[in-house]
């Protein structure tokens, strides 16, 4: 079980920005993205063997030629003052076939990745995923930013279009993130390195369903685009989120008018604080919320 | 117990540059835990170890199925007469690598092993009156040369389609290859609506290429017979059933079945079939 290194970048200070798939892929598609504008090339990967159940088989003419592992790789960008590393993982690992990686195996895929990291002097650790919200698709998702450190929460604050878990009410600042997109965070803390978790808003109606929501990768982009301070050539996406858009409009199209109507009015309810003044009243938002809530009986979670 | 060794060994085999069988419990129509059985009675094989079950299945409870608690097994026989190891198990359901390491490491260590099969069952749209054909995928130009002797299929193109995962059998046969152990896997199509019950001409059809490759003399007459049986059965069933006669002729006129006819054809054969039993 290890790390193959097929090249040793001579990085200064690099920041590393790593992602697992999760609800609406929102984080991956988001440092997929932005690896990819950057043109970062590969120089590594996890051995995948003991974390993953093949994925495909090649035979040709009766002999086993191939057998395909889910991929964890490693990317870097030597930018002036501005490295980068990136990490991105295929599939995360599990045991028993949760969708999330948890336990020994979860632990153990964190710290090899952050054995990289601090191999090449890594400064800080972005991750990114899903926020589930009570929002609506036609509203533009926030950020959920989720620091490792109290002293990161000021630079958190003065990223764009950003919240903190204390900005959202009945939280309290509480809040939990499933997965390696959060393992990672706080594996990186015990090691004293700095890591800040960015989490796309998808709807809570969307969680549940296979598609992606590349909206939410978009504002995630907008977020990293600020916080490593480089331009991100983000309308790549549009073709992307134009599609998805048209998909679930779709499928939207096809709830039953009742909980369509009941949908409609997140398009006009912020459960974020402060709320804005505006047509409906506190008692009416409690109200929608809470009808909302029991619509899809489960809480609000992250990945 | 080491926590570095996931098995336990009861009685150290005597075997030289034997050869390894293993046969999947929940395949399709159980036909690795079917091979593995008539192996192991009619060559009198020997229990001699098992790989523990702790960190390979889920051991949350037992699984309770036909009226009765299942718990995972994963065991080891030998037959010295034969060279032969076989080993029967449930297909691992976390930590695959290490299980079929663990497999191997005893098929090595104990059992001086040098080439390895698995036993696997497939899917298929065809009448139980058609010829069981077999079909081998090797993990080297060795092995293919050797099956390349054999009255089988060893010509397959495949690649894992979307959404699907590769079999545990072809997983084994990729960490035999890093080991340098020549295999195989042994596929046979079963015909759909066998899967509930059994199929006795695919059991054969695998059992008869081990016989010839080993040399194993095994007397299959009852294997002739449980097939000729079973065929009786179902042509029993066909003569007083018009519309499941005709579910079948179509098959064997490679006519395909509509989701409803085929979904009545395996309710009506595994009912019948258990009923006459």
């Amino acid at each position: 079980m290890g790390i193959r290194l097929h090249k040793e970048p001579d990085l200064v200070k690099p920041v590393m920005i790593a992602s697992w798939p999760g609800i609406g892929n929102i984080g991956i598609i988001a440092v997929d993205t932005l690896r990819t504008t950057m043109e970062a090339e590969e120089f590594g990967e996890i051995e995948p063997w003991d974390f993953f159940y093949p994925k495909r088989v090649l035979i040709k003419k009766g002999e086993l030629k191939e057998l395909e592992f889910p991929y964890s790789k490693f990317y870097f960008k030597k930018a002036l003052g501005k490295d980068l590393l990136f990490f991105v993982g295929e599939e995360q690992p599990s045991d028993g076939g949760r969708a999330y990686a948890e336990g020994r195996k979860a632990y153990q895929i964190a710290n090899l990745v952050l054995d990289v990291a601090q191999k090449f002097g890594c400064r800080r650790i972005y991750t990114s995923g899903a926020a589930v919200a009570p929002i609506h698709h036609a509203v533009k998702s926030k950020v959920w930013a989720v620091p490792n450190a109290e002293h990161l929460i000021s630079e958190v604050k003065n990223y764009p279009n950003t919240i903190l878990m204390s900005d959202i009410e009945s939280r309290e600042g509480q809040g939990n993130i499933t997965g390696l997109n959060g393992l990672l965070l706080g594996i990186a803390g015990r090691r004293g390195i700095e890591a800040i978790c960015v989490m796309g808003e998808i709807p809570i109606y969307l969680q549940g369903l296979p598609i992606p929501y590349p909206k939410a990768s978009r504002v995630v982009l907008e977020v990293l685009s600020a916080a490593l301070g480089i331009r991100i050539e983000i309308e790549k996406l549009n073709g992307f989120i134009d599609h998805s858009e048209k998909e679930i409009e779709r499928l939207y199209d096809k709830f039953p008018p009742e909980i369509k109507e009941q949908l409609d009015k997140l398009k006009h309810v912020s459960y974020s604080k402060p709320t804005e003044p505006g047509p409906i009243t506190e008692d009416d938002k409690k109200r929608i919320l809470e009808d909302i809530d029991k619509l899809f009986r489960k809480e609000t979670k992250e990945d | 117990m080491n926590e570095n060794i996931a098995y336990r060994i009861y009685k150290e085999p005597k075997l030289q540059a034997s050869s390894l069988i293993v046969g999947w419990n929940d395949d399709a129509g159980n036909l690795g835990d079917r091979v593995i059985k008539y192996l192991n009675e009619k060559l009198g094989c020997e229990e001699f170890g098992e790989i523990e079950p702790v960190e390979f299945f889920p051991l949350g409870g037992v699984s309770v199925e036909d009226d009765v608690a299942h718990f995972p097994e994963s065991k080891f026989y030998s037959c010295p007469k034969k060279n032969l190891v076989l080993f029967k198990s449930n297909a691992p359901r976390a930590e695959w690598h290490k299980f079929l390491n663990t497999i191997l490491n005893v098929a090595e260590q104990y059992c001086h092993t040098t080439e390895v099969y698995t036993i696997g069952g497939m899917v298929a749209l065809s009448a139980h009156t058609s010829t069981r054909e077999l079909f081998a995928i090797s993990n080297s130009p060795k092995m293919k040369i050797i099956l390349g002797q054999y009255n089988l299929n060893n010509d397959m193109d495949y690649v894992t389609p979307p959404e699907q995962r590769p079999t545990i059998s072809s997983f084994l046969l990729w960490v035999a290859r890093n080991r340098a152990l020549i295999g195989a896997s042994l596929w046979v199509p079963l015909p759909f609506y066998l899967l509930a019950t059994e199929d006795p001409a695919a059991c054969k059809r695998v059992v008869e290429f081990f016989d010839t490759r080993f040399n194993l003399g095994i007397d299959l007459s009852d294997l002739d017979i449980a097939v000729k049986k079973q065929n009786e059965k179902i042509a029993s069933m066909r003569f007083s059933f018009p519309e499941i006669d005709k579910y079948i002729r179509n098959l064997e006129s490679n006519v395909a079945l509509s989701q409803e006819e085929s979904e009545k054809l395996v309710k009506e054969i595994e009912e019948y079939l258990k009923r006459i039993e």
